[in-house]
């Protein structure tokens, strides 16, 4: 482990409450002082978009973009049947609702492990992994989904 | 006796799958673990998708058949992992990988004079191994763990 994952492994140990995101039953951990609020799926207006986005729902009198990612991760241009929650994300700089198939709002994880060096590039959106009673949780934030967001979205626009 | 008898060492030859067939130097090997229980992790290489606990740690589970022959359907259930150490450097921690095993490990001696080219075929062995040795007339290739371990076949190819 190198000094710089040594560090940010060390600020994630400080994040002690995460919230759980499910995608096509995959486990996505965020910390939970990033999720603002949780809107039910149907309240995601459809009509009005941003490019990528499947939507958007109102929060406090604004309109926050709604994206739906698979399990790994991928932008999907439709909601697949199933998803029925929507956790509004905001980190002070990206704002973003993202819809998933449940949701978890308190979850402490017992441990984080450093993502073994072979298995993701250093831009990897996953940030630690974790043991759960159901099995593998991925450790991630609202900024690098945020980013992959973004990226797609150049490679669309390409 | 001769004075200087010929070096030779000790190996673990690995089946990879029915057919491929590496080493890796008597030390490395750690343990077996019989069907082990493997997670998914999304996001990752398909020669990687997946990690064990082991020692209350999480070690990536590699297929190397799936690097070696990219494109090819990928096992999912597997009879053996193997745990390897490896050092980074001299003098480092050991750190420790899994490779996902289609049968028992063999023991065997090598000495320097088995030393042969590396396998042609697949063309992705020169990314794993270190170098090569005949046993009969099979060429097996000598992994390098640390190289495998620490991301080295992110950027390959």
């Amino acid at each position: 482990m190198n000094g710089r994952t040594q560090t940010w492994l060390g600020a994630l140990r400080e994040t002690r409450n995460f919230t759980l995101l499910t995608l096509d039953g995959y486990a996505w951990l965020l910390p939970q002082t990033e999720v603002q609020a949780l809107e039910a799926a149907p309240d995601i207006d459809p009509e009005v978009r941003v490019p990528q986005s499947v939507g958007a729902i109102t929060f406090a009198g604004e309109w926050w973009p709604v994206y739906c990612l698979s399990g790994e991760l991928r932008l999907l241009p439709q909601i697949p049947a199933g998803r029925r929650v929507c956790p509004l994300l905001d980190n002070g700089a990206d704002r973003f609702g993202l819809v998933c198939d449940q949701v978890e709002t308190l979850v402490k994880p017992s441990r984080l492990y450093p993502v073994p060096a072979c298995m993701v590039p250093p831009d990897s959106p996953i940030q630690a992994l974790t043991l759960l009673d159901r099995g593998l949780g991925c450790v991630t934030a609202t900024e690098y989904i945020a980013r992959l967001i973004a990226a797609a979205g150049e490679r669309a626009d390409a | 006796m001769p004075e200087n008898p010929p070096k030779d060492s000790g190996t673990w030859i690995l089946a990879l799958d029915s057919v491929l067939r590496a080493a890796v130097g008597e030390r490395e090997l750690v343990h077996l673990i019989e069907a082990p229980t493997l997670l998914d992790v999304p996001i990752s290489p398909p020669y990687c998708r997946q990690v064990l606990v082991w020692n209350e740690n999480l070690l990536p589970a590699m297929d190397l058949a799936a690097w070696l022959r990219p494109g090819e359907p990928v096992q999912r259930r597997w009879p053996l992992a193997g745990v390897f150490g490896y050092q980074t450097k001299p003098g480092a921690e050991p750190a420790y990988g899994a490779l996902l095993l289609a049968g028992i490990p063999e023991r065997a001696r090598t000495a320097d004079s088995q030393a042969c080219a590396l396998l042609k075929q697949p063309a992705r062995w020169r990314t794993l191994a270190i170098s090569c040795f005949k046993r009969g007339d099979h060429p097996i290739p000598i992994l390098d763990l640390p190289h495998l371990f620490t991301g080295g076949l992110l950027t390959a190819v």
